[in-house]
């Protein structure tokens, strides 16, 4: 396990506070947040680059936050990469095992099964500066991952990246961590690359760990509302809890001047009667229903007519925007592209859409 | 005329007008008389004095320039602009006025215990050695510190990851990658001490084979109307510092690995 406790640090008026991280070992953690959240001074704290006021960071059972940087057995990558242009790639390469004077037969090994893996036998006598965007990216991967570092850190290492290069790169993290199961913490405001990428996502705002979990966990089920709002989920209403039952099996909750009663996981921790609430519907949970089609009894309860007022070509799926008839408010609606070939939804067209339980998600306030 | 026009004949008056002042020394130029001159033991012994002086306050200059420059480039600490500022006053102070302030500096009692129980400075040989350093340090520290700014810390950064310490990092990744710079700086500051003349003869006097640098001999030659020797020291010194500054230019064209 590789934990950060009770991290403090300020930096001008920016301040993390009693900050706890705890890494999976081998897996692949996303650290995750807007910009300015002080992803990065966390990420310099643990490789040593920056002080901190207390704090520990425990690596493989040890306090290592004394430790200067070069003996905290933590491997860097750096956006730009930083790929030493006086060296050759083979030098490059070789650089962390010359430091750390590793030479036995194992590490050869790991380097050249390294370097076939990245596929870059054929640059070891080249200099960076001839390299593709592509071919950088895996000659600084090998340099990391050269030394065998009990944690690889990699600040935000795609975010310069066209998308095709991106994809590529993306697709050699995981083919690499797969084959080597090397420990990363790996930086990002990218969503859909934390999706991708993380075993397991700590959501980082404003210098607070908002959430910590699988992938599913966070971006299905955020836990705070900052959390909701900074993965840019649509479809959340203020209310508030009316009644909690059945000793804390179910809740019911207001929604637009009704009330619905959900099981009690489909909350973010435990609520009390009276508490103010955000409740989200999940908008792939949005059914639009056929006219004419017989409607499941469970359905029947949470139907609501009204008109599409927009209809948006996402690539992967169609967003639908749906107004309720007499309601202040839209619904965002995702729909498979399959599913609306065969619905054949127009602009301006009435429809009434169910939603399924599965769609809603209550957040406390 | 478009900017473009207008700059490059900006450029060409200045060129011209330096030209013209060189041209004009020779009008007065015997060339039979040069060799003369050049091999006299005074001269012989002005380029001497002038290129071992600059020489050894070029390599102080650096020495303690260097890590001054790293400071002010990667640390961050209390006072950094105050000394960052200090840097600079050999810049904008009179040579002679820098001179004065070091001939009154050995007249305290402190700076006479210096020159009673160490190094004699005053109208000796570490007067000029000390005289050019205190002109050029500011500037090899300013000029060293530009080429390190050019140098991203986050190459260092990498290689502590990978296991080197902080001075491992430095000499194997920052000095190789901010050599040429550190060579530039060490040329120009070096032609500037060759050429550096109030701080020295205010400090270190004007004494024919003890402290006469060449600067110092034009300055003797002149005043005593021996205008032959002074064009010649001139075009030697000019011959020196063009040298300089034109090496200057090879050193920063970088090959093209970097």
């Amino acid at each position: 396990m590789i934990e950060v406790r009770g991290l403090n640090l300020a930096v001008g008026n920016f301040r993390i506070d009693l900050l706890d991280l705890i890494l999976q070992e081998g897996g692949y953690n996303v650290l995750l947040g807007p910009t300015g959240s002080g992803k990065t001074l966390i990420l310099e704290s643990v490789i040593g680059l920056r002080n901190f006021q207390s704090g520990s960071i425990i690596v493989g059972g040890k306090e290592i936050q004394n430790l200067p940087p070069e003996r905290r057995g933590i491997s860097y990558l750096p956006q730009d990469l930083a790929l030493f242009p006086h060296l050759t790639v083979k030098e490059n390469l070789l650089y962390g095992l010359r430091a750390q004077k590793k030479s036995s037969g194992k590490d050869e090994n790991h380097l050249g099964r390294l370097v076939d893996t990245l596929k870059i036998g054929h640059l070891l006598d080249r200099y960076p500066q001839g390299l593709s965007g592509g071919e950088k990216q895996r000659v600084a991967l090998g340099r990391a991952l050269a030394p065998s570092p009990q944690l690889l850190l990699l600040d935000e290492p795609l975010a310069a990246l066209d998308p095709g290069l991106k994809s590529e790169i993306q697709q050699l993290l995981i083919s690499l961590h797969r084959s080597l199961r090397f420990t990363a913490l790996h930086v990002t405001h990218d969503l859909q690359e934390a999706y991708l990428l993380g075993d397991t996502i700590t959501v980082l705002i404003g210098g607070k760990v908002e959430q910590r979990g699988k992938r599913e966990e966070v971006f299905l089920r955020p836990k705070t509302i900052r959390v909701a709002q900074f993965l840019g989920l649509q479809n959340l209403f203020p209310e508030k809890v009316l009644q909690v039952e059945g000793g804390g099996k179910s809740l019911t909750v207001s929604l637009w001047g009704e009330e619905i009663t959900l099981p009690s996981d489909h909350a973010a921790g435990r609520l009390s009667p009276g508490e103010d609430v955000v409740l989200y519907l999940r908008p792939e949970e949005i059914m639009i229903l056929r006219e004419g089609k017989p409607i499941k009894e469970s359905l029947r309860r949470n139907i609501l007519e009204g008109e599409v007022v927009r209809i948006l070509d996402r690539g992967t799926h169609r967003w639908v925007l749906f107004q309720p008839a007499g309601m202040g408010f839209h619904l965002e609606i995702h729909l498979p592209n399959y599913v609306f070939r065969n619905l054949s939804v127009q602009e301006g067209q009435r429809i009434r859409v169910a939603m399924r339980w599965e769609a809603f998600w209550v957040i406390p306030r | 005329m478009n900017l473009g026009k207008t700059a490059v004949f900006a450029a060409l008056v200045l060129f011209l007008f330096y030209v013209v002042l060189i041209f004009s020394l020779l009008t007065f130029f015997e060339g039979k008389s040069f060799l003369e001159v050049l091999l006299s033991p005074d001269t012989l012994f002005s380029i001497r004095l002038s290129l071992l002086a600059a020489t050894i306050a070029t390599l102080l200059a650096v020495a303690i320039g260097l890590p001054a420059a790293y400071a002010l480039s990667r640390a961050s600490f209390r006072g950094k602009k105050l000394v960052d500022t200090f840097l600079e006053l050999p810049m904008i102070m009179s040579p002679i006025a820098l001179g004065a302030a070091l001939l009154i500096f050995f007249n305290t009692s402190f700076g006479a215990a210096i020159q009673e129980r160490g190094i004699l400075f005053v109208f000796e040989f570490p007067g000029i050695v000390l005289a050019q350093f205190a002109t050029i340090a500011g500037l090899a520290t300013r000029l060293m510190k530009t080429a390190l700014d050019e140098i991203s810390p986050r190459y260092e950064a990498v290689a502590r990851s990978l296991g080197s310490s902080a001075w491992g990092a430095f000499w194997k990744i920052t000095f190789p990658l901010a050599f040429r710079g550190f060579v530039s700086a060490m040329i120009l500051c070096w032609a500037k001490a060759v050429g550096e003349f109030g701080a020295t003869v205010t400090l270190a006097g004007t004494m024919a084979f003890k402290t006469e640098t060449m600067p110092i001999a034009i300055f003797t030659a002149l005043a005593s109307a021996d205008i032959r020797k002074t064009i010649i020291l001139i075009l030697i010194l000019a011959g020196i510092g063009l040298s300089a500054l034109y090496a200057v230019r090879f050193v920063e064209k970088r090959p093209q690995i970097l």
